[in-house]
């Protein structure tokens, strides 16, 4: 009995050093790898500008200057997920990447955070690199920026997916919701079976705005049409529900969910759970043209290129081009500390990305009827009524 | 139920076997009754009345059609709840043997879930649950499960304790893709990962058996190297052109004729790829040679009383060290399934601790073949039921981190509540250094 209270407590200890050793051990590694000429994935452009979208500027800040001529020193601190996760990490860093491009004086580096443990001590570390401004991804970061904010009042702070959380600190948001609802209503119009699902990585409000906004547009679509699509996995009224891998990294996990929608009849699949969703593309492209996937964050087409063939569209949030201005904004000397911006349809800052292999298999009334909702949206014609939205 | 009485009785006569103390029986016997009023009390009075639970049992389209099971929902929990009360109530007064006990933990489990399953399915009138999809990402989700409890249960037999199964799988699961994309070949992405898994667990066996380092820490340092390895190779060569090195090519499923046309078990066990029927054939086969087998019996010998093994003249550490590098093998094939097999891009750390859960399932099942499987099967399952619970629409909304939570919780009430006593090689862990 001994022995095997002994055996059990063995495995349990292990398991857990094993967590955190694995959470602390390969940091140095992914820190060291922050020269400016490291290019993880130089074939993918940042060209997120949604296809239906009029040319508006998406400039964030007061006095835009394309290509500035100062120089700067700019830290990124990315989230769990890597900085390949062909999605939110990926476009941040994509967004330093073109700024590097464009103005060489415009230093860039990153460091990855492989667990929420990193997050504090990977910001300190960036503030005692002397960075001209501190770029922070993820909401999740938001209580460790701010607190290292606080305690470093001459270091400027970005923040994406949260508010600015002090004087010295610059919020970057997106209101997804609003590209979410363009694409329920692109699934409700394409779904032959009249039912949708989406699932996420985790219950965590940048996460679950874009449910929101993909369950709104579904039922808009029912209330326009009178027609009765479901939507699977998520359902705004109830926040503490819906359908999560409880990861950003587990493919098999994202595959088997989606095969789960598929077999209760879903034949359009929205994935937010950045690589996780990759097993949608897969199980898609397994089901022989009868299944097909809603991207997420980035245009599919170009993030995950080997499943484009299933790849409907993609609800894009303009990460790249925000950060890229952001940078060019701290080359030429201005502190934008305490302000917050926030992307929506209007200015680029979300949107649908074009249609690709689908471009023929839309009907041309869909497309107008999208365009019309955008511009119901932008007006305020139609209100969108996620709690997540930034504000 | 009849069925499981008449096992019984064959049992009795078959077997030699040490009933339960008292106490033991007591506490199974106790928790099998609170876990059947449970179910009565939640389940069935907790479900609407007069709702109808429906079960599909064939995909729309598929050739054979199976006309769906439709039970009242409220009546059937009622009953497997107090079915499982009786069970409990049977175990304090009875008692019965220890294979007895297997089987009424097997009943209860499928009682407590079949009950489960009505009252999930009472929150909308209509809803359906297609049970055959529910089983079938039951075995998608338990393929490397299994494969990394059969290299568990391969090395602690021989006495050695294998905590490297993520480590193995993470390994194959990265040769897989990598090698399987530059051949162009899913044959050749197995092979690579059959070997990187075999190296991996050449390595466990060269510095637990040769230098006798600390099992259970050489495991854990073995993970970190390969996460490390496959994050660094991943970072320097995958994520820079994912085209050209990491799109594995996916195994297609392969209908096997006749067999795949049996209703409910055709679909579910004979369309599937090659990986899977390689695990068929590799559960059958180590748990034949185990206990059937000249080799088996020396693995055993081995680990259990190593000097007892070798004063009759077997090889301790030759054998270890077979066996070792053979569990390998079996990891770096349970990894490959999650690449290759499901035709997926390998990713930093993709296994997620599925290797710690395949651990699990060797203790649960009582480091036999068999009984792995089985842990294996139950984890799979409370995983695929989690997906389909999170949007099937359940009377009371569940949380969904609480679902989440569900492979674990039914891990640590099947080990600590039902399962009982467990004991390990004797020479599990200890490196022999010979007379």
């Amino acid at each position: 009995m001994k022995k095997t209270v002994q055996g059990i407590a063995t495995i349990g200890v292990t398991f857990a050093v094993a967590l955190a050793m694995t959470a602390c051990s390969s940091k140095p590694k992914s820190s060291a790898n922050s020269s400016s000429s490291t290019t993880p994935n130089s074939s993918s452009p940042a060209s997120t500008a949604p296809s239906s979208a009029p040319s508006s500027s998406s400039a964030p800040v007061t006095s835009p200057s394309a290509a500035s001529t100062g120089s700067a020193k700019l830290c990124m601190v990315l989230d769990t997920g890597g900085v390949d996760d062909r999605s939110f990490n990926q476009s941040s860093w994509q967004g330093l990447q073109d700024a590097n491009k464009a103005n060489p004086n415009i230093q860039i580096s990153y460091v990855a955070s492989n667990s929420q443990n990193d997050y504090t001590p990977n910001l300190n570390a960036e503030v005692s690199k002397g960075c001209d401004s501190v770029i922070a991804v993820g909401g999740l970061m938001a209580d460790a920026v701010k607190s290292v904010a606080a305690a470093n009042p001459n270091q400027q702070f970005a923040e994406i997916d949260s508010p600015s959380a002090g004087p010295n600190d610059y919020g970057i948001q997106f209101n997804t919701a609003q590209g979410g609802f363009l694409g329920g209503y692109l699934a409700a119009s394409m779904t032959k079976t009249g039912k949708v699902a989406t699932y996420g990585g985790l219950n965590i409000p940048p996460v679950t705005i874009y449910m929101d906004g993909f369950w709104e547009g579904v039922q808009y679509f029912n209330q326009q049409k009178g027609k009765s699509v479901q939507v699977l996995g998520w359902d705004e009224k109830n926040q503490k529900g819906g359908t999560f891998a409880q990861s950003f990294t587990d493919q098999n996990k994202g595959r088997s969910i989606t095969q789960s929608f598929i077999s209760q009849g879903a034949d359009i699949i929205f994935p937010v759970a950045g690589g996780t969703g990759l097993g949608s593309g897969a199980a898609a492209q397994a089901s022989g043209g009868k299944v097909s996937v809603i991207w997420v964050d980035t245009d599919g087409c170009e993030s995950a290129q080997q499943y484009c063939s299933v790849f409907l569209s993609s609800v894009v949030k303009g990460l790249a081009s925000s950060v890229t201005t952001y940078a060019n904004a701290v080359a030429s000397g201005q502190k934008l500390g305490g302000q917050s911006y926030i992307g929506t349809l209007a200015n680029n800052g979300t949107g649908l990305a074009p249609f690709h292999d689908f471009d023929s298999k839309v009907p041309a009334n869909v497309k107008s009827e999208l365009d019309q909702i955008k511009s119901d949206i932008e007006s305020g014609k139609i209100s969108i009524t996620s709690p997540s939205q930034p504000k | 139920m009849s069925a499981v009485q008449t096992e019984e009785l064959v049992e009795v006569h078959e077997v030699v076997d040490v009933a339960a103390s008292k106490k033991a029986r007591l506490i199974s016997g106790s928790v099998l009754v609170v876990v059947g009023l449970l179910c009565l009390l939640g389940f069935g009075l907790g479900s609407h009345a007069g709702y109808e639970a429906r079960f599909q049992l064939s995909q729309p389209g598929a050739r054979i059609r199976v006309p769906a099971l439709v039970l009242p929902a409220r009546i059937t929990s009622i009953v497997l709840g107090v079915i499982v009360v009786l069970l409990g109530l049977w175990r304090i007064t009875r008692g019965g043997s220890r294979r007895a006990m297997h089987w009424v933990v097997g009943a209860s489990i499928v009682a407590v879930v079949v009950s489960f399953l009505c009252w999930s399915l009472t929150g909308t009138r209509g809803t359906s649950l297609d049970l055959l999809g529910l089983l079938q990402q039951t075995i998608f989700l338990a393929v490397p499960l299994i494969l990394g409890a059969l290299a568990g249960v391969l090395c602690e037999r021989s006495g050695v304790i294998n905590v490297a199964i993520e480590g193995q799988m993470l390994a194959g699961a990265f040769a897989g893709a990598l090698i399987g994309t530059v051949a162009h070949n899913a044959g050749a992405g197995i092979l690579a990962a059959l070997i990187a898994g075999g190296l991996i667990g050449a390595l466990l066996a060269v510095f637990a058996i040769r230098y006798l380092v600390n099992q259970v820490v050489l495991g854990v340092v073995i993970n970190v190297l390969v996460l490390g390895l496959t994050g660094y190779v991943y970072d320097a060569l995958m994520a820079r052109d994912q085209n050209t090195y990491n799109t594995p090519p996916g195994l297609h499923a392969i209908s096997i004729p006749g067999l795949s046309d049996i209703p409910i078990l055709g679909p579910l066990l004979f369309q599937q790829n090659a990986i899977v029927y390689a695990m068929y054939v590799l559960i059958i086969a180590i748990d034949l040679a185990l206990f059937r087998s000249r080799w088996g019996l020396r693995t055993r010998a081995v680990g259990e009383h190593p000097k007892a093994a070798d004063t009759v003249g077997i090889k301790v550490r030759r054998t270890r060290f077979v066996n070792v590098i053979v569990g390998g093998l079996v990891a770096g094939l349970g990894g490959a399934s999650l690449t290759i097999g499901s035709a997926l891009p390998f990713g930093k750390g993709m296994t997620n601790g599925k290797g710690f859960i395949a651990l699990a399932a060797v203790i649960f099942g009582r480091w036999s073949p068999r009984g792995a499987v089985g842990a294996a099967l139950l984890f799979g399952f409370a995983d695929a039921l989690q997906n389909v619970l999170s949007f099937i629409g359940t009377p009371v909304a569940i949380p969904s981190q609480f679902l989440a939570m569900l492979p674990y919780l039914a891990t640590i009430l099947a080990v600590a509540g039902l399962v009982g006593r467990v004991r390990a090689p004797a020479a599990d862990g200890e490196p022999y250094v010979g007379r």
